[in-house]
């Protein structure tokens, strides 16, 4: 470069560069005086013309306690330093201040340079930063190349205390090393972001989770010289996750080992959850559970039905499923729609295998029937008895009258003998009927017109006794299946007994009531009267075979064949009685188990021994 | 037996041909009988005239021959009175309680029906202290048919065995 060109680039610079330079620029004499200050100072400080530095930088008429211009005059060094100052808006500002003195050719330093630029900005964003670093709302943390934390927030000092030159292993995980899975000594790796799951220690000694995100902080010449690490605290996220789990495990176990078997189906009806009794109820081997199609045919049509109403329910006590095998299965069964915030997820079923239970019905049946068996051999043995006893008396008598002569003693005696030859045969007919007895033939009839039937055959009979018979029929009883002979025969028995009963009242107004009514879902009759009645004696023997309390007249049989036919209809008997007061007895028949009864009358029954 | 010296006895019983037939019996061996269908009536009986012995079945209605046995004992004037039981239950679940009650609870005579009128008869005198009349039928074959009766009456297959013994040994 010429001689020339280098003074033409010395004037172009000194013309220009005191304007082009991005900072706040201006010249001071001894007095303080600006002497001269480029375009960036009068937009940011304003009018300086004829004014005193601290004039114009800072609208003071004094000088500034600790002048640094004064130093530099007097040491001729280079000065750094924070200034608060007033911009040309009256507005506080913030600036550094650079100061250099301008040397002469002798070395004296007549004027300073002094070169601004704005700290205002600068400071807003570090208190800003500052303020977001210490009060983020998780952990934040820098740490140099040896793990040792250099700043942590407040968030973070308070959990895990004073950080001051410990590491970050020391301090988050209660470790003399650094840890395996570090992800703070990726990001010094390759100087990228990096995040993962860490398990730490709180405090108080509990486990700790974390997301950590670790990003790098300034590079130097060996890389990343520092990594800032954030981790949120999803320990109760965790905490509320092991909940949840240990809630689908217990229910998974719950379900899983229940001995009712239960099946939940989706909105398409396909199986989703099959237990262990439901998979064996239904002879179920797949591991899938049976697709939508083949659940229908399964289980009962009622659990495809009533969608629209919402709270469907179903109860079915004596239902029948039908195995994978093709095999009908008793069971009771019972289903909920399955919902979450009122959202339908589908249905549930609940299976309950009956036919342990149908087993033992039987074999109690089985047993109530032998037992009946031998009371009926003991009351036999009584019955016959006494008929030898009546027989042996007429015996008696007519031989005693054959010896003297005696015609009225003769006659006396053939009617004994005469009574008993009939007792006799009315017992053998009552006993064949009790043992032998045709099986119920259960049909769908018409309750009350049973009840009516028999009230209009025995009205004149009770009348002539002095007896009012009457007939109390709810109006709403509906159809079930029943054996019309046997529960006629029922009526009959109980009627004829409330009548018996009525007509020994001693102030006469016997009256025998028969009432038809529903009852949970159970059809009952009843035959009340308001006569004797039976005291606890009695009451205690009423379906003991054989047992009368008629005399001559009963066979003992009624009541025990009434209560057979009950049995045979899956219902039972009740009776209640007051001395002189009158009796009821009832009839219940559940209407589940007519149907049932009915429906399995082609299947193989008990056949009742010879007698 | 002539006037007074003849004994009075009160046949209770729910079976009116049981009663005519224990009746007949009685008087055919010179006793005075009334009779009784049941334990209400039986006790205003032995009120207005207290028999010298009552011959009682146990099960009746209205008033069960155990009841009125419990009221006898209750009352000391009528508490001598023996009673003989006459029962086609002693064995059974209607009358074995009460016959027990009754039986273990004193000395008691007790006959299981059918009765046969000569033990009957001999029951009764011999309840009474006195002298029956000649038993016609307290042969050897008697003492086999009361056997026999007796372990029939049992109806167990035990007492069947019994009886099948009885008869081998004749």
């Amino acid at each position: 470069m010429s001689e020339t060109a280098q003074s033409e680039l010395h004037n172009l610079l000194a013309r220009q560069l005191f304007e082009l330079v991005p900072f706040n620029v201006a010249v001071i004499d001894r007095e303080f005086r600006v002497v001269a200050a480029n375009r960036n100072f009068e937009d940011y400080f304003g009018e300086w013309r004829g004014r005193r530095c601290y004039e114009a930088y800072k609208n003071s008429d004094q000088r500034c306690a600790r002048c640094q211009a004064e130093a530099t005059f007097a040491d001729g060094r280079v000065r750094v330093s924070d200034e608060t100052g007033i911009d040309r808006h009256g507005r506080t500002c913030h600036y550094v201040l650079h100061l250099a003195p301008l040397q002469d050719a002798e070395g004296t330093v007549q004027y300073l340079i002094e070169m601004t630029s704005d700290l205002t900005e600068t400071l807003r964003w570090r208190r800003e930063y500052d303020l977001f670093f210490e009060r983020v709302p998780c952990y934040v943390l820098v740490v140099d190349r040896e793990y040792r934390v250099v700043r942590a927030n407040e968030k973070f000092r308070r959990t895990f205390g004073d950080t001051e030159g410990k590491h970050c292993y020391e301090l988050c995980k209660r470790r003399t090393k650094p840890c395996s899975q570090c992800p703070a000594a990726l990001t010094f790796e390759d100087g990228g972001e990096h995040v993962s799951n860490q398990v730490g220690v709180h405090q108080d000694g509990s486990p700790a989770h974390y997301v950590v995100t670790s990003s790098p902080l300034g590079r130097g010449g060996s890389g990343v010289a520092h990594v800032i690490e954030m981790a949120t605290d999803i320990s109760e996220v965790r905490r509320l996750e092991e909940q949840l789990r240990r809630a689908e495990d217990l229910y998974e176990s719950l379900v899983r080992n229940s001995a009712t078997g239960i099946l939940a189906v989706d909105r398409q009806g396909n199986a989703r959850i099959m237990n262990r009794a439901a998979h064996d109820l239904l002879n179920w081997r797949a591991k899938q559970p049976p697709s939508a199609a083949r659940l229908r045919e399964m289980l009962p049509p009622a659990f495809f039905g009533g969608d629209a109403d919402n709270g469907w329910s179903l109860d079915l006590p004596e239902a029948t499923v039908r195995a994978a095998g093709g095999e009908e299965v008793p069971a009771r069964f019972s289903a909920v729609n399955l919902k979450s915030r009122g959202k339908k997820l589908g249905r549930a079923a609940f299976l309950q295998d009956l036919r342990e239970i149908k087993q033992l019905e039987q074999e109690k049946l089985e047993a109530e029937r032998l037992g009946a068996v031998g009371q009926t051999v003991a009351g036999l043995a009584h019955t016959i008895k006494n008929l030898l006893m009546g027989l042996e008396g007429g015996m008696y008598i007519v031989d005693g009258g054959l010896r003297r002569g005696d015609a009225a003693r003769i006659a006396e005696g053939w009617q004994i003998l005469q009574r008993n030859f009939e007792k006799t045969t009315a017992m053998v007919k009552g006993f064949l009927s009790f043992a032998k007895g045709r099986l119920p033939e259960l049909r769908p009839t018409d309750p009350n017109a049973i009840a009516g039937a028999v009230v209009d055959l025995y009205r004149d009979a009770a009348g002539r006794q002095g007896v009012e018979l009457v007939l109390e029929a709810a109006p709403d009883i509906r159809e079930a299946p029943l054996d019309s002979d046997g529960i006629e025969t029922c009526l009959t028995n109980l009627v004829s007994n409330g009548i018996d009963a009525a007509m020994l009242r001693e102030l006469g107004g016997g009256r025998v009531v028969v009432r038809t009514r529903e009852a949970g879902n159970e059809l009952i009759f009843e035959v009340a009267d308001n006569g004797c009645g039976m005291d606890q004696e009695v009451k205690a023997r009423v379906f003991t075979t054989f047992f009368t309390t008629k005399g001559g007249k009963g066979t003992g049989l009624g009541l025990l064949t009434t209560r057979k036919i009950v049995q045979e209809h899956g219902g039972r008997m009740e009776m209640d009685s007051a001395v002189d007061r009158g009796s009821v007895f009832r009839i219940r028949l559940p209407r589940h188990r007519l149907e049932s009864i009915a429906a399995a009358a082609v299947q193989t029954r008990i056949t009742p021994e010879e007698p | 037996m002539t006037g007074d010296s003849r004994k009075y006895v009160l046949v209770v019983d729910d079976e009116p041909d049981v009663r005519s037939y224990l009746r007949s019996a009685l008087e055919d061996a010179g006793f005075l009988v009334r009779t009784a269908c049941d334990g209400l009536e039986a006790l205003d009986s032995i009120r207005s005239n207290p028999p010298d012995l009552i011959s009682l079945d146990l099960v009746m209605p209205r008033h069960s021959g155990a009841k009125l046995c419990r009221e006898l004992r209750k009352d000391r004037s009528l508490s001598k009175i023996p009673v003989l039981i006459v029962t086609g239950h002693a064995r059974d679940e209607m009358g074995r309680t009460d016959f027990e009650e009754l039986t273990m609870s004193g000395p008691g005579v007790y006959l299981e029906k059918p009765v046969h009128p000569d033990s009957y008869v001999a029951a009764v005198c011999k309840l009474l202290g006195i002298e029956g009349p000649a038993v016609p039928g307290s042969d050897e074959s008697d003492d086999l048919r009361q056997s026999l009766d007796q372990a029939l009456s049992g109806a167990g297959r035990d007492a069947l065995q019994r009886a099948l013994d009885a008869l081998r040994k004749k």
